[in-house]
């Protein structure tokens, strides 16, 4: 099992991301943009590729926009190809909005993108933890997980959906993640169990198949116990929710 | 055939909604404008727009649509267009360039494009003046106001223009300057800078008239005359800013200044007493260095960035915060930076302080609800842009900051000890290594930055000196540096560019080999016109200098090539002791290294006592306890100051473990922590501490606070004590003045004396010494604002494990105890300025009995006895027991049985020093007792768990509810 993560031009958690899929028993590396480009065909040898958080172009022109014309410019058609294994993408938060950009998740009408991720309602940058519920368990990222307790750091992470897509999201069962209240009801976008005001709450979209998976929240931040907000006060198990997705990733090839 | 494009959000966005509720108008609407120097043909217009928005939630405007889908949101009829000052380094038209360049490779080479933001309103012509006035300042930005048909009419006519740099056409030839002059005509040189044929002056140099003197009586020697890169050389180099002379000057009767006798000399005295490694890198290189575990280092440095935040609070602070992340790269070999730290000491951003530079009202300071936002924005965007978690920080609030903003920026990074078997913090720059510049660009960014932040901010103090960092860039160089040529070895030392550019990272490197020689026209340019000293001096940023052996040169500049960074070949490292520089050919400056670096005339400084202002008594006024606490949790020092902790990303890198917001209650602690290795259980744990409202009384307790404090800190939430190390910053103010400079003496001794005491080192260090502010009032009078001295402790330390690290919250049954004796210490305290008081006085720190309880604390911890634990600090036991409710949300009673005649306002609202406010398990309480002697604690009260915070004091009982209390504690800082 090989995990290839991507890096270059800001993007800023490929190590811990890394991380997280060696623990869970993947073998993998770090690759920069540019060698990708200048070598596509080693995409072949990997199982999952993971498109990190972080700050690719500063944001500038929309987060995610300039990384994701840059990869549909020079690996679009390999990245589709990708997706149409039986293989595993996932995208955190600036790699959930760099795969909205290109238009592989929701994927419905399979040409340009159809979702775009907006500035937080708040207008402000919101680094926080938030509850999730998981509302696509048919993804192999999300199989068997009900709720998650993860953090988010994000100036951009409203989805916006035009009415008649949220229909057939629904319909096809693409929403991944959902904030819920402290009651684990939905948030209905209330400030802030839902951080950015997304409409349906919606944190993750998947692609039809569910093996792409572009989610607003951090998993690899959430590995361990220790990550957790006031672990000391809490009972815990050696690792934190995020750890769930990754050993997905794992299941899901065993 | 159109030279603009213009895309605006279909929905509301967040920064519209908030512009419009602070405004007050429903109709406000703002388009993201880029502005090209050439036309675009139609295909070209449809490509770049295609490239750079979003169709689901953009739209484009064109000649066609503009007057359409601008009417269907409203009737506008004003606009505002900002777009940077020439040569102002803009971001976003950079990423814009580079996405053409990626996207379309072909065709589409020689044009420039500067990004604009264009704001419409529907309103009067006062209602978007104010708006540009919060939206935009006029030092680095263009405001044009007109009215909404004059801009429809651009678009049709394809008005819209952008602002290119247009430096003449200058040919270089070696310019000399005559210093065999008059007294004054030298001094003007120093005050106002080299005069050029045109008889206007460049700048202010900030040399004295001593120091040109000695530059004279050199060249008089050598029997030539200098050139101006030699002066203007000089001038960096033997700034205030680079040599901290007043720090190294004979003082009084302290021959070897202060720094070495006080702060090096507490370091060196404890590093003998230790005997130990915990200190690896000390005072030489760009940030000091400590021992982490067996293969680590970790290394810590804090920067001010003052007077380039007065100016451009974002480009300031961004500035700041990027630039002591490069300190961290410059650290040995080069560490990766894995903490930002923040410390901001603002005037209060709800008051209208009208101060202006020059006299009639003209040239005006920023508004200071202005200038705190945008120092809070300026490290978001650096911090959070480049990666690096920012858990740590604080802002203090008080008027006497109005003319100068306090501007701290930290950074801690990590470094293995050993990089392919060698020392990883040893670098040395060879003879014979090429010098690399890598990163980006170099423009007038920052000319004369070194030389005018040490002087006061006064009308001549040149605007160039604004910078604004570039992140993006910077986190490219930093990649290709931390992760791939570090660990091969291919380079022999490294530094960052940060004040005095060229002139003083190359100046610096060039001691471990000897000298230097630099081509200067091999520097790419951002623009052309430069002259050849602009080049050498420019601070613009996100540059790191090299030393790379010959045979790998190729190799390193490959690889940054290939992640899209920049890197040149500029001159070479030699043995000589030489520092030689050449512009096309010619030899523009050959000074000997020793001369360079040590030729300064050193300061003889006379200190003399101060008058103290004492703080007026003020009348207590009469209401509950309750209604104090609530009034301190208010007010804008004690308040949480959550909403900067939640816009800077303090989770990413995967390491927080201790967070800037603690309990279910989230109260903004005073300590956090990092594990930044994810085998080993060890944590970074961050605090730092200020108390510039002590200063004016005593200066020295106020240093004895800030060291014991940002100490405390560290031990409560549980780092071993033998492994804390301390960095001082030293922002003063006229330090031309023997008071003030008696003020600054007594804090260095005793920083000397409680480092000395707690054992704990300094490691690093700062100072700003010139913090005032010269103008003129609304009616025109003339004004002095000097900063309060503040000196801030910045306290860095190691977890042994997981299981030391505290908590802040108790859990139901806990006892709650204050270790550490109270005394009646109000004067300066937040309780007096808001309350009032009678007579008191300032804190005052005994490190003996401060050191008997925290080794205590430590040992208690480490059993595994204290079940949480808060430092206390502003505001006192009444603030510290009230965060401990908030934060966890459960109830707490107390019994104010008191002891030592003090009375309860005293013992709740004193900030005497040195005491922590715990809690245990009942249980726990017979081995507690083992540990501490009963003279050193006090059991105030317990833990209910209910929904309120109870005291009793004899028969009264006093009640409020956690949730009141909360909603005091987490309001809103008015004005921001």
């Amino acid at each position: 099992m090989n995990v290839l993560v991507l890096s270059g031009y800001g993007i800023n958690c490929e190590n811990e991301t890394l991380h997280a899929f060696k623990v869970v028993g993947f073998k993998g590396k770090i690759i920069h943009i540019n060698d990708l480009i200048q070598n596509p065909k080693q995409l072949n040898n990997y199982q999952v590729f993971a498109i990190p958080g972080g700050f690719s172009y500063g944001d500038d022109t929309g987060s995610g926009n300039a990384m994701a014309k840059k990869i549909m410019t020079n690996l679009y058609d390999q990245l589709i190809d990708f997706s149409l294994k039986d293989k595993l993408i996932i995208g955190i938060c600036n790699g959930c909005q760099i795969l909205i950009n290109l238009g592989l998740v929701p994927s419905l009408n399979k040409k340009d993108p159809e979702v775009a991720l907006i500035e937080n309602k708040s207008g402000n940058y919101e680094c926080r933890w938030v509850d999730v519920k998981v509302s696509n368990n048919k993804s192999p990222w999300l199989k068997n997980i009900s709720t998650l307790n993860l953090p988010v750091a994000h100036q951009e992470g409203q989805f916006m959906i035009p009415i008649n897509l949220l229909k057939s999201i629904k319909a096809n069962n693409l929403i991944g993640l959902q904030y819920i209240n402290h009651r684990k009801k939905l948030a209905k976008g209330q400030f802030p169990f839902n951080p950015n005001g997304s409409k349906d709450d919606i944190a993750a979209l998947t692609n039809q198949n569910g093996n792409v998976l572009a989610m607003m929240p951090h998993p690899e931040r959430a590995f361990y116990n220790y990550h957790i907000p006031n672990w000391q006060s809490k009972t815990l198990k050696k690792f934190g929710d995020g750890y769930k997705i990754f050993m997905n990733a794992n299941k899901f090839f065993a | 055939m159109t030279n603009t494009i213009q895309i605006l959000s279909i929905e509301k966005t967040g920064k519209e909604s908030s512009l419009q509720k602070e405004h007050n108008n429903k109709s406000i609407k703002i388009i993201d404008g880029y502005f090209f120097s050439r036309n675009l043909d139609d295909q070209k217009f449809t490509k770049i727009s295609k490239l750079i928005s979003n169709d689901v939630s953009q739209t484009i405007l064109t000649k066609k649509n503009v007057k359409k889908v601008l009417s269907s949101y409203s009737n506008f009829n004003w606009v505002v267009e900002i777009k940077f000052l020439p040569g102002v380094t803009d971001n976003i038209a950079t990423t814009v360039k580079e996405i053409i360049k990626d996207n379309l490779n072909s065709s589409f080479k020689s044009f420039e494009l500067g990004s604009t933001k264009i704001i419409l309103i529907k309103g009067r012509k006062e209602d978007i003046t104010k708006i540009s006035k919060n939206e935009a300042n006029p030092l680095i930005q263009t405001i044009k106001i007109y009215p909404f048909k004059q801009y429809l009419d651009n678009f049709k006519k394809n008005q819209f223009k952008i602002e290119k740099v247009k430096l003449p056409k200058k040919k270089y030839s070696k310019k000399e300057i005559n210093l065999d002059i008059s007294d004054h005509q030298l001094s003007l040189i120093g005050k106002l800078g080299i005069e050029e044929n045109d008889k206007s002056r460049r700048g202010t140099l900030g040399l004295d008239l001593e120091s040109l003197k000695v530059i004279r009586n050199y060249f008089s020697a050598i029997k030539r005359k200098p050139t101006d890169v030699e002066i203007e050389t000089l001038a960096q180099t033997w700034s205030e800013h680079c040599k901290h002379k007043i720090f190294s000057a004979k003082i009084d009767d302290i021959q070897e200044g202060i720094f070495k006798k006080y702060i090096k000399g507490a370091t060196e005295k404890i590093i003998q007493l230790r005997k130990d490694n915990f200190c690896v890198s000390l005072f030489t290189d760009n940030a000091g260095g400590i021992e982490f575990n067996k293969d680590w280092i970790i290394c810590h440095k804090v920067e001010t960035h003052n007077t380039p935040s007065a100016l451009d609070p974002f480009g300031g602070a961004i500035t700041g915060i990027v630039g002591v992340n490069r300190d961290c790269l410059g650290f040995g070999k080069g560490a990766k930076p894995i903490a930002n730290t923040y410390a901001y000491y603002l005037a209060d951003p709800n008051k209208k302080y009208q101060l202006y530079r020059q006299k009639n009202n003209k040239d005006p300071m920023l508004p200071a609800n202005f200038i705190a936002k945008g120092i809070i924005s300026g490290v978001r965007v650096g911090g959070n842009c480049s990666g690096i978690p920012t858990p740590q920080g604080n802002v203090y609030f008080d008027d006497r900051f109005a003319g100068k903003p306090l501007v701290f920026c930290g950074t801690v990074g990590i470094i293995p000890k050993k990089i392919k078997g060698k020392l990883s913090h040893k670098k040395k720059a060879n003879p014979g290594d090429i010098i690399l510049m890598a990163g980006g660009r170099v423009g007038k960014d920052g000319i004369h930055g070194a030389t005018f932040s040490s002087e006061e901010l006064d009308p001549n103090s040149p605007v160039s000196a604004v910078q604004i960092g570039d992140p993006i860039t910077q986190k490219k160089m930093s990649d290709v540096i931390i992760r791939e040529l570090r660990d091969e070895n291919l380079y022999s030392s490294i530094t960052d560019n940060g004040a005095g550019g060229l002139s003083s990272s190359i100046g610096e490197m060039a001691k471990e080999s000897g000298g230097f020689i630099v081509n200067l026209e091999k520097v790419p340019l951002k623009y052309n016109g430069l002259y050849p000293w602009e080049i050498w001096v420019s601070e613009s940023q996100e540059r790191m200098t090299l030393a790379v052996p010959p045979a790998n040169v190729k190799k390193v500049i490959k690889r940054f090539n290939a992640r899209g960074v920049e890197a040149t070949i500029i001159g070479k490292f030699i043995k000589k002791d030489k520092a030689i520089v050449k512009y096309n050919k010619t030899e523009i400056l050959n000074l000997d290294m020793e001369f360079l670096h040590e030729g300064y005339p050193k300061l003889n400084l006379k200190t003399s006592f101060p008058k103290i202002k004492k703080e007026k008594k003020k009348i207590i006024k009469k209401s509950s306890l309750i209604d104090k606490l609530h009034k301190l949790l208010s007010s804008p020092n004690i308040v949480s100051k959550e909403f900067i902790a939640t816009q800077y990303d303090h989770e990413v890198q995967a390491t927080s473990i201790i967070k800037p917001l603690q309990g279910e209650g989230r109260v903004f602690g005073n300590a956090t922590a990092i594990k930044p290795i994810f085998d080993d259980e060890k944590s970074i744990a961050l605090s730092q501490a200020a108390y510039p409202q002590y200063a004016e009384t005593n200066p020295y307790d106020m240093a004895g606070c800030s060291i014991d404090t940002a100490y405390k800190n560290l031990i409560v939430s549980g780092a071993n004590s033998k492994k804390i190390a301390i960095l001082d910053n030293f922002c003063w103010c006229s330090s031309d003045e023997p008071d003030r400079l008696y003020q600054l003496k007594e804090a260095a001794k005793a920083c000397y004396d409680y480092a000395v005491a707690y054992q704990s080192p300094f490691i690093s260090g700062k100072d700003s010494m010139f913090n005032d502010f010269k103008g003129f009032d609304k009616t025109g009078k003339s004004v002095k604002i000097s900063i309060p001295p503040t000196l801030l402790i910045s306290s860095i330390g190691v977890v042994d494990k997981i299981s030391h690290l505290t908590k802040i919250t108790p859990d139901d049954g806990d006892i709650l105890l204050v270790l550490g004796n109270t005394c009646n210490e109000l004067q300066d305290s937040v309780y007096s300025k808001i309350i009032g008081y009678e007579k008191s006085k300032n804190p005052v720190v005994n490190s003996k009995d401060a050191l008997r309880i925290y080794r205590n604390f430590e040992k208690a911890n480490k059993l595994g006895i204290i079940n949480s634990a808060i430092g206390i600090d502003l505001g006192g036991i009444g603030i510290a027991v009230t965060k401990m409710a908030i934060a966890s949300k459960k109830g707490l009673t107390f019994d104010l049985k008191l002891k030592n005649k003090i009375s309860v306002d005293q013992f709740l609202f004193s900030e005497t020093q040195s005491r922590i406010l715990v809690s245990l398990k009942k249980n726990k309480l017979p081995n507690f007792k083992k540990i501490f002697k009963a003279s050193d604690y006090t059991i105030i009260g317990k833990c209910t768990g209910s929904d309120v915070i109870e005291f009793k004091d004899n028969k009264k009982i006093m009640r409020g509810k956690i949730s009141d209390f909360a909603k005091s504690y987490k309001q809103n800082i008015k004005g921001l």
